[in-house]
């Protein structure tokens, strides 16, 4: 049983930051700082729905950590983790109250979280209070982006329900 | 408590987010900065300050931190930052700031370039 959860942990973590590394190899579009797709979320929604919180947060905290060094980009873990820790927060909460179907809509408030997570780490990093002017931005791009991500991570869950 | 919410809910808690970002943001976009000085900011400190509308050759300079290295090119009343070792490159990507009061930001490097009210102290570069 603990070999399971070990293994499982391991494969999930895995792909995580596989889906991490290639997505930072795709430049940004838009000229805003924070505006990405977030495809590693997927696995961090499928993992909320189908594992259980404690399981979650050790797979999105060695995703953070081993996803900024291998990307050279320790500040970004900064950045991450603050995001990631609200979004995984929210997710948390929201956990009981989504049915299998309703993935989409967990995913575009953890997008949410995430943003204004990002930007607070930002501000306080800078010192430029400024930056809360790109947070609508960040709103409109974390619903779509959201969507997007959500969409996959409920179609990956219908398919692992029970396998995991 | 394990209520679940419903799908119409969400659509419309959704929709109303993202009209209302939608209309925040345009209201943001043609928002005019404070003044003309362009103020660069290194790790959130004011390390060069320069006023645009008295800028009348074209002039380049380098920020450097331990974390990289911005290549700033400042025109006529614009600036931008042209060059950046860092991976996004989304400083550059933004171009030129010229009045909007959204800032330029390079969070891999700590770097900020905002507009300000100029203030009663001439600084060097403008002269």
């Amino acid at each position: 049983m603990k070999r399971n959860r070990l293994t499982r942990g391991a494969l999930l973590t895995a792909a995580a930051l596989t889906i991490f590394l290639v997505e930072m190899m795709i430049p940004p579009i838009v000229p805003i700082p924070g505006v990405k797709l977030g495809l590693a979320n997927i696995i961090t929604l499928v993992a909320m729905m189908l594992i259980g919180p404690v399981d979650t947060l050790l797979i999105l905290l060695a995703r953070i950590l081993l996803g900024g060094m291998f990307s050279g980009q320790i500040m970004s873990i900064l950045y991450s983790f603050s995001g990631g820790i609200l979004c995984y927060l929210t997710m948390l909460l929201l956990r009981k109250h989504i049915a299998l179907s309703q993935i989409w809509a967990m995913s575009i408030v953890g997008a949410i979280a995430h943003n204004i997570g990002q930007i607070a780490m930002a501000i306080l990093v800078t010192r430029t209070w400024e930056l809360i002017l790109y947070l609508p931005v960040l709103m409109v791009s974390g619903i779509l982006t959201g969507l997007f991500t959500g969409l996959a991570a409920q179609a990956a869950a219908v398919k692992l329900k029970g396998k995991l | 408590m394990n209520k679940t919410i419903r799908t119409r809910t969400w659509i419309l808690l959704f929709a109303v987010l993202l009209m209302a970002s939608l209309a925040m943001t345009a209201w943001i976009m043609r928002r005019k900065a404070p003044g003309t000085t362009a103020c660069i900011y290194s790790d959130g400190v004011l390390i060069r300050t320069v006023d645009l509308n008295s800028v009348t050759e074209s002039f380049e300079f380098s920020v450097i931190s331990e974390r990289g290295e911005n290549r700033i090119r400042v025109e006529p009343g614009r600036i931008c930052v042209v060059d950046a070792d860092c991976r996004d490159q989304i400083c550059v990507k933004k171009g030129w700031l010229s009045e909007s009061a959204t800032p330029i930001v390079c969070l891999p490097h700590r770097l900020v370039i905002r507009l300000e009210a100029g203030s009663a102290d001439v600084d060097a570069v403008s002269r």
